[in-house]
């Protein structure tokens, strides 16, 4: 009697349901924990998408599974609504937009052209996965992961090709990780040690009253122009009106501290939760990898190589290295330009000036995104 | 969609990228210009983050230069830089989150 009961609780448990596939699924989620923990690659949100990967792979947990009538659906199904209806990537631009200061890009305008520029790559992706055989509204979800800006990557998925996201939610956020990586060698090729070196002059001080119209006008202008991306710059720009209007102070520390860390994890296990093994171990999943990587690759040349064009134009002032900041991973993208720029002149601080094309990238990807969604949504 | 169409779509959509952002461009120059106009005394006290350092360093007086939000008033670029990557490593705080106001040289009475 005694065997037999232990046989019923080992056919009833998990240990005798699981596949080699969801084995696979929870060796992939280990490595993620581990590259999220031991190598601090984006680990606020790479640790989440990682244990929510590991929580969909355990058979009979049913922590996604829907609600089918009186029947209870899964914790993780009810908090996923929160992706599916594009909530959580717009609440995550509402912080942003509260830990943001748009004054280096108020200060030099001229970085927005290096934000669109560096948006190049999402037009490149989107051309190779269409002649791969992805349909357009793949293609552009795909190409939308060189714009390096997860909640972006996340909000435009969800609208286009959902069953893609666990892939080009994981591709991004490790491809945003690796930036002090793809970037360097890029960046080196791409400029000479004499554009490298130059130190770029002080940026002007932005007065209260620009700071404070800036996200006005710019919600006004990019919702009348383009309507779907209406939930993120929206979101992102009254985030930035809570800091810069310095009278809601409250609210601005709710939104760039408790509500973004919130959301981060609701964001990031359900999105992880996705990534059962019937859904990401496909021959698409490499592919997508693989774009994702060319994704990047090229929105950093496009900064880089606008950049050029600025130097040039500029007479040297304007350090080509602050280009491949345009990719909008805020703001790791701009502390490698940092880096390198220190690399080759030891007084050269681009950290300040590299932060313009930065946040301008976050603008650019949410415009591209909205632009894509407009074409193909 | 063919390879063609996806160039086109392509060409059309950065095109039209380029063309909001530039758009921007004109409107934060133009605001920038009428405020220059009308508010000469432009500079109001600037939003203070919720983390800031005021670092005091004995030194002469010189001229005060603004570089966005960070005031430096008789320190050069490059002290200012030493001084933030100092504080940076002391506190254990990424460069990245900490904010600075100002970094001004002060005569020790």
């Amino acid at each position: 009697m005694f065997i037999d009961a232990l046989k019923t609780i080992w056919a009833e448990s998990g240990f005798a349901a699981i596949t080699w596939q969801q084995l696979v699924m929870i060796a992939i989620a280990c490595v993620l924990i581990y590259l999220a923990i031991v190598k601090k690659f984006e680990p606020l949100l790479l640790l989440t998408i990682a244990f929510g990967v590991l929580l969909a792979n355990l058979p009979l947990a049913g922590l996604m599974k829907e609600e089918i009538g009186s029947e209870q659906g899964g914790l993780l199904h009810y908090l996923y609504l929160g992706v599916k209806k594009g909530i959580y990537p717009s609440l995550i631009f509402l912080g942003i937009g509260a830990m943001t200061d748009f004054g280096p890009l108020i200060a030099r305008p001229s970085s927005l052209f290096l934000g669109a520029a560096a948006q190049f790559g999402i037009f490149i992706a989107f051309t190779i996965a269409n002649l791969i055989g992805f349909t357009p509204q793949e293609a552009a979800s795909i190409g939308i992961i060189g714009g390096a800006d997860g909640p972006t990557a996340i909000f435009t998925t969800t609208r286009l090709a959902p069953d893609l996201l666990p892939a080009i939610a994981i591709a991004a956020y490790s491809y945003m990780a690796l930036i002090p990586m793809i970037q360097p060698p890029l960046m080196r090729l791409l400029t000479t040690k004499k554009e490298r070196e130059v130190k770029m002059e002080q940026l002007r001080e932005v007065s209260k009253l620009e700071k404070i119209c800036f996200p006005i006008v710019v919600t006004i202008f990019c919702v009348l122009l383009l309507p779907s991306v209406a939930p993120l710059i929206g979101m992102l720009m009254l985030g930035n009106l809570f800091r810069e209007s310095g009278v809601v102070e409250r609210l601005s520390d709710t939104a760039q501290n408790a509500l973004i860390n919130i959301v981060t994890i609701f964001l990031g296990v359900t999105v992880g939760a996705t990534a059962n093994a019937e859904r990401f171990l496909r021959p698409e999943t490499l592919a997508i990898i693989g774009l994702g990587l060319v994704a990047f690759m090229f929105s950093t040349i496009g900064g880089l190589l606008l950049g050029k064009l600025m130097y040039k134009l500029s007479g040297g002032k304007i350090n080509p290295l602050i280009g491949s900041a345009g990719v909008s991973a805020v703001p790791m993208a701009a502390r490698v330009s940092q880096i390198e720029g220190q690399k080759a002149n030891p007084g050269n601080f681009l950290l300040m000036h590299a932060m313009g094309p930065n946040v301008a990238g976050v603008i650019g990807s949410a415009v591209a995104a909205g632009i894509l969604m407009a074409l193909f949504g | 969609m063919s390879f063609f169409d996806s160039i086109l779509v392509s060409i059309f959509s950065m095109a039209l990228v380029f063309l909001v952002l530039a758009s921007l461009y004109a409107l934060i120059q133009i605001f920038a210009k009428l405020v220059g106009i009308f508010k000469h005394e432009a500079a109001l006290p600037v939003n203070v983050p919720a983390e800031q350092a005021e670092v005091l360093d004995e030194g002469a007086k010189g001229p005060e230069v603004s570089a966005g939000e960070l005031r430096l008033k008789g320190v050069d670029e490059k002290t200012a830089a030493m001084i933030m990557a100092i504080i940076s490593h002391e506190s254990g705080i990424p460069l990245s989150e900490l904010q600075f106001k100002s970094i001004k040289a002060i005569e020790q009475s």
